[in-house]
C-alpha cells in the first residue's frame, strides 16, 4: 500500500500540494508558538495571542487537510473504484490513504521543523515590536520540541484524512466503469450528522456564552465562531443550489452541478469571514463595552498620574487609587493567584465612582476587609497573608473596573497610582488630565493592544485561507478541463469560457463571505448580549475596514486564479481533449 | 488450485432469473427481463446486442458489481446474490478479472505494478521474472516501466490483459475490449483473449457489439430489450451482423 501511496504522491502532486503546504505551516506555527510560549510564560498578553495562534494554527490545518482530502476523494473517485476492482478491499483503501497522510505528515514535519525556527524569530519580534514583551526577551530552542512537532505534522494529516478516508472507503467498484464518478451525493449522512451537531454545538456555546461571566464569554464566543463556521461550511451544498438560483444562466447551472466543488472553494472563505469578523468584533465590542463602562462609572472632572495632589483651590474630593501587586488565596485552597488590586480611600472612591456594589457597602471597607467582585459578602479572603473579610461585592465589569479594593488603613500603597478629582465648576488643574481624554486614552491603550493581536491572527488565519483558496480553485479547474473544451466545441470562444468560470468562482466567493458573515453574526449576537447583561448597552461593533479588505481580497485572488487556471486549462485546442480521454 | 477445482464444474456464472431495474417508480426502467443464462466453464461467451439491451448491466451482474432485483446470481459455485462486500472483495480477488473498454489502469503505477496489483492486494508475491514473462508474452516485453499514459490504447489494453493472465481467475470478465482500439490493435487483443481460452482453458464472459469481436468467442448469445433472443455456436463476423441487423430493424 505505501509504495502505491509513493507512486500516487509522484504523479498527483498537485492535488497534495496545498495539503503540505498547510501541514509545513502547521507544524511550523504549533512549534514556534510552544517555543516562544514557554519561554514568556510571565507576560499575559503575549500568553493569549500565542495561545490563540497555537489553537487557529492547529484548526485551520485540520480543517483544511480535512477539506482538501475530501475534494481529492471526490477526484479520484475512478482510482479508487478501479482498486476494488481488482480486489482491493475497503481496508486496504482506508490504509491507502492513511499512508498518505503518513507521507503527508513525515514531509510536513521535515519541512516545518526548519521554517518553524524561522517562524520563531519572527514571532518573537513581533512580540517585542507590539511591547508584548521586553526588548531582552528572546526565545530558546528545547529539545522536545521536535516529538511534539512531528506529533503535530502526524496528527493533524492523520485527523484531517481520517474522515476522507472513510467516505473513499465506501466508492463502489462499479464507478470504475462510469464516465462521471461524481455522482456521488454530497450531503452525506455524516455530513448532515456533523453539521447539525456543530450547529447545534454552536448554538449551546452562544447561550452559554450569554450568561457566562466577562472572562468565559470571550473563549466562548470565539469557540462559538469556529463550530459555526465549521457547521456552516459542513452544510454548505445546502445552501449553494439555493443562491445558484439567483445566478440564473450556464453560471447558476454549473453552481448547482458541481455542488461540491463549489462548497469545497467556498468552506475557506467563510471560516476566514467568521473568523475575523467574529474575532475582531468580539475584541471591538468588547472594548467599546469597557469605553462605555468607564465613562457610566466615573464621575471625576480630572485624572492625574500620580498620587501627589496639587494644592490647588477648588477641589472636592481626591481619590487616590494604587495598583498593588498581591498573592490571593480561595478559602481552603493553599495555592495563590498572583492578583491585581486597588488600595483606595473608601469614602473618596464612593464619590468618584457612580458603579455601587451589588451587595454590602464600601463605607465597610476599612481595617482587615477586602471588596470583591464575585465572591459572595462575609467570605474570609487570605490576600498577601492577612485574612480579610469581603464586606462588599463589586459589580461584574466588561473590562475596565477593578477585581479587589483594598482600604488604604490596612495595606501599604506602593506602585503606579492615579488620583481621579472633583473639582468646584470652572476649576483647571494644569497637571492632571480632563476625564474625557483620560477615559478616550484608556480606550485607546486597549485598542491598540487588541488590534496587535488581531493582526497577527487575521495575518495567520487569511494566509492559511489564502492557500486553501488557491488550492481549491487549481483542483476544481483541472477537473473541468473536458467541460471547458465540450463548451467551446458546442460554440463558445475562450475568453466567454474564462467569462463563465470566473463569473461562477466570484459567485461561489461571495457564497463563502454570506455563510462566513452569518456564522459571525451568531457570535457577535452571542458577545453583545453578554456584555449587555452586565453594562447594560448593547454596543455591537463591526469592523467594517476588516471586513472591506477580506471581501476585496478574496474576489481578487478567487479571480486571478480562476482566470489563470481556466486560461491554463483552454490553452490546448479543444477536440485534442475531446478525443484524449483518459 | 483452486483454479483446477473450479474448471471441473460444468458452469462458471450462472444466472437464473435475474432481473434489474433502475430508477422510481415513475421513471422504472428494467434493463434485465428474467435472464437465465449459464456460462459453461472453460469457453468464451460473448453477448451481443444493440445499445441499452442491458448487456453492461447483465455483466455487472454476473460479476458481482451490482444487485440485481430479483432473481440469483451463482459465480464459481457461489450464490453471490446477497453477497456481503467482504466476501465479493474476496471473490475479486481469487476468482475474477476484468478488462473493460476503457482500460482501467492504475495511473500512477507502471505496466509491471499494475499487472502484479491484484496479486498485491491479494497478499500474494509474484516475482519479477514472471512479470516479465507474462508482458513479454503480450508483447510488452520493452514497455515494462511505462505509464499507462506514455503508452497507446492498444499497448494500454495489453497490459489489461497481461494482468488477467498473470491473475488466471476462475471467470474473465470483459467489456467492449476494442471499443477503444484501431483494427489493428483490436486484432492483437482478440487473439490474446482467445490464446487464453484455447491454451489455458480461460473462461471468458465477454459483452460487445462488434460482430468481429464476437466471431472470436465460441459461443454468441444475442439479448435484446433485456432479454435473451438468439444464440449461435462459432458463427463468422457476418452472421453475427446480420442477426443484430435483423434485432435492430
Amino acid at each position: 500500500m505505501f509504495a502505491l501511496s509513493l507512486s500516487t504522491f509522484r504523479e498527483r502532486w498537485q492535488l497534495f500540494l496545498g495539503a503540505i503546504v498547510t501541514v509545513v505551516l502547521g507544524v511550523a506555527l504549533v512549534q514556534s508558538s510552544l517555543l516562544v510560549l514557554v519561554s514568556g510564560t510571565s507576560y499575559v498578553e503575549a500568553v493569549t495571542l500565542l495561545a490563540m495562534t497555537l489553537g487557529i494554527a492547529a484548526f485551520l490545518a485540520i480543517f483544511i487537510v480535512g477539506s482538501t482530502f475530501a475534494f481529492t476523494i471526490a477526484q479520484r473517485r475512478r482510482d479508487l473504484a478501479l482498486l476494488r476492482l481488482v480486489g482491493g478491499s475497503r481496508g486496504q483503501v482506508r490504509r491507502l490513504l492513511l499512508s498518505e497522510a503518513l507521507l503527508l505528515g513525515v514531509i510536513g514535519t521535515a519541512l516545518g521543523v526548519p521554517l518553524g525556527l524561522v517562524v520563531m524569530r519572527v514571532q518573537a519580534w513581533l512580540l517585542r515590536d507590539l511591547g508584548f514583551v521586553p526588548a531582552t526577551f528572546a526565545a530558546r530552542w528545547q529539545d522536545w520540541i521536535l516529538g511534539v512537532s512531528a506529533g503535530i505534522g502526524l496528527g493533524v494529516s492523520l485527523l484531517g484524512v481520517l474522515a476522507a478516508s472513510r467516505r473513499a472507503a465506501r466508492v463502489r467498484p462499479l464507478e470504475a466503469l462510469r464516465d462521471t464518478g461524481n455522482a456521488a451525493r454530497v450531503m452525506t449522512g455524516g455530513r448532515w450528522f456533523f453539521g447539525l451537531l456543530f450547529l447545534a454545538g454552536s448554538i449551546a456555546l452562544v447561550t452559554v456564552s450569554r450568561f457566562a461571566g466577562m472572562d468565559g464569554a470571550v473563549p466562548l464566543s470565539i469557540n462559538a465562531t469556529i463550530t459555526a463556521a465549521v457547521a456552516l461550511s459542513l452544510l454548505a451544498p445546502l445552501v449553494v443550489p439555493v443562491l445558484g438560483r439567483f445566478a440564473g444562466g450556464l453560471v447558476g447551472a454549473n453552481l448547482r452541478d458541481g455542488v461540491r466543488r463549489s462548497a469545497s472553494t467556498a468552506a475557506p472563505l467563510l471560516v476566514l469571514v467568521a473568523l475575523v469578523l467574529g474575532l475582531s468584533g468580539t475584541l471591538s465590542t468588547m472594548s467599546e463595552a469597557g469605553h462605555r463602562e468607564l465613562q457610566q462609572d466615573l464621575a471625576g472632572d480630572f485624572v492625574l498620574a500620580s498620587a501627589d495632589v496639587p494644592r490647588v483651590p477648588g477641589i472636592l474630593v481626591a481619590s487616590t487609587e494604587t495598583a498593588v501587586r498581591t498573592s490571593l488565596a480561595d478559602p481552603g485552597e493553599d495555592e495563590a493567584d498572583d492578583e491585581e488590586a486597588l488600595v483606595v480611600d473608601a469614602d473618596a472612591y464612593q464619590q468618584v465612582h457612580r458603579r455601587a456594589p451589588v451587595a454590602g457597602s464600601l463605607r465597610d471597607l476599612h481595617g482587615t476587609t477586602v471588596a470583591a467582585a464575585g465572591v459572595p459578602l462575609g467570605v474570609m479572603l487570605a490576600i498577601d497573608g492577612v485574612a480579610r473579610r469581603v464586606v462588599a461585592v463589586l459589580p461584574e465589569s466588561v473590562n475596565a473596573g477593578p477585581a479587589y479594593l483594598l482600604p488604604r488603613d490596612s495595606r501599604p500603597a506602593i506602585g503606579p497610582a492615579r488620583t481621579i478629582l472633583r473639582v468646584e465648576p470652572g476649576v483647571t488643574v494644569p497637571e492632571a488630565q480632563p476625564a474625557d481624554e483620560w477615559i478616550a486614552n484608556q480606550s485607546s491603550k486597549q485598542d491598540s493592544t487588541n488590534s496587535g493581536i488581531m493582526t497577527v491572527l487575521m495575518g495567520l488565519a487569511g494566509l492559511y485561507s489564502l492557500i486553501a483558496v488557491i488550492n481549491a480553485v487549481v483542483i476544481a479547474a483541472a477537473e473541468r478541463r473536458g467541460e471547458f473544451a465540450v463548451a467551446r466545441v458546442t460554440g463558445m470562444t475562450r475568453a466567454e469560457v474564462v467569462r463563465m468560470a470566473l463569473l461562477e468562482s466570484w459567485a461561489v466567493a461571495a457564497i463563502g463571505l454570506v455563510l462566513g458573515a452569518a456564522a459571525a453574526a451568531g457570535t457577535l449576537f452571542g458577545i453583545a448580549s453578554a456584555v449587555s447583561r452586565i453594562s447594560g448597552s448593547t454596543p455591537v461593533s463591526v469592523p467594517w475596514q476588516a471586513l472591506v479588505v477580506v471581501v476585496a481580497g478574496a474576489f481578487a485572488v478567487v479571480g486571478l486564479t480562476s482566470v489563470c487556471t481556466s486560461l491554463s486549462a483552454t490553452r490546448r485546442a479543444p477536440v485534442t481533449l475531446i478525443a484524449a480521454r483518459e | 488450485m483452486t483454479n483446477a477445482i473450479q474448471r471441473d464444474l460444468a458452469t462458471a456464472v450462472e444466472l437464473r432469473a435475474v432481473t434489474r431495474e433502475y430508477g422510481s417508480k415513475q421513471a422504472r426502467v428494467r434493463a434485465l427481463d428474467g435472464v437465465s443464462l449459464a456460462f459453461p466453464a472453460g469457453s468464451w461467451t460473448a453477448v451481443m446486442g444493440p445499445s441499452g439491451s442491458g448487456k453492461s448491466t447483465l455483466l455487472h451482474c454476473a460479476a458481482g458489481l451490482e444487485r440485481c432485483t430479483s432473481g440469483q446470481v451463482f459465480l464459481a459455485g457461489r450464490d453471490i446474490t446477497n453477497a456481503a462486500d467482504a466476501e465479493l472483495t474476496t471473490l475479486r480477488r481469487r476468482e475474477v478479472g476484468f478488462v473493460f473498454q476503457s482500460f482501467n489502469l492504475v495511473g500512477s503505477l507502471t505496466a509491471e505494478q499494475n499487472v502484479a496489483l491484484p496479486l498485491k492486494l491479494a497478499g500474494h508475491r509474484m516475482s519479477k521474472k514472471d512479470i516479465r514473462a507474462v508482458l513479454a508474452s503480450v508483447g510488452l516485453g520493452d514497455r515494462l516501466r511505462h505509464r499507462p499514459r506514455e503508452l497507446s490504447g492498444g499497448q494500454q489494453q495489453r497490459v489489461a490483459v497481461a494482468r488477467a493472465m498473470a491473475l488466471r481467475p476462475a471467470v474473465l470478465f470483459v467489456d467492449e475490449p476494442t471499443g477503444a482500439l484501431d483494427s489493428t490493435s483490436a486484432r492483437t487483443v482478440l487473439g490474446l483473449l482467445r490464446g487464453m481460452a484455447d491454451t489455458a482453458g480461460q473462461t471468458i464472459v465477454m459483452v460487445t457489439h462488434d460482430p468481429a469481436a464476437a466471431a472470436c468467442a465460441d459461443t454468441v448469445v444475442f439479448l435484446s430489450d433485456g432479454r435473451i433472443v438468439d444464440r449461435a455456436q462459432r458463427p463468422t463476423a457476418r452472421e453475427v451482423a446480420d442477426r443484430l441487423a435483423a434485432l435492430e430493424g
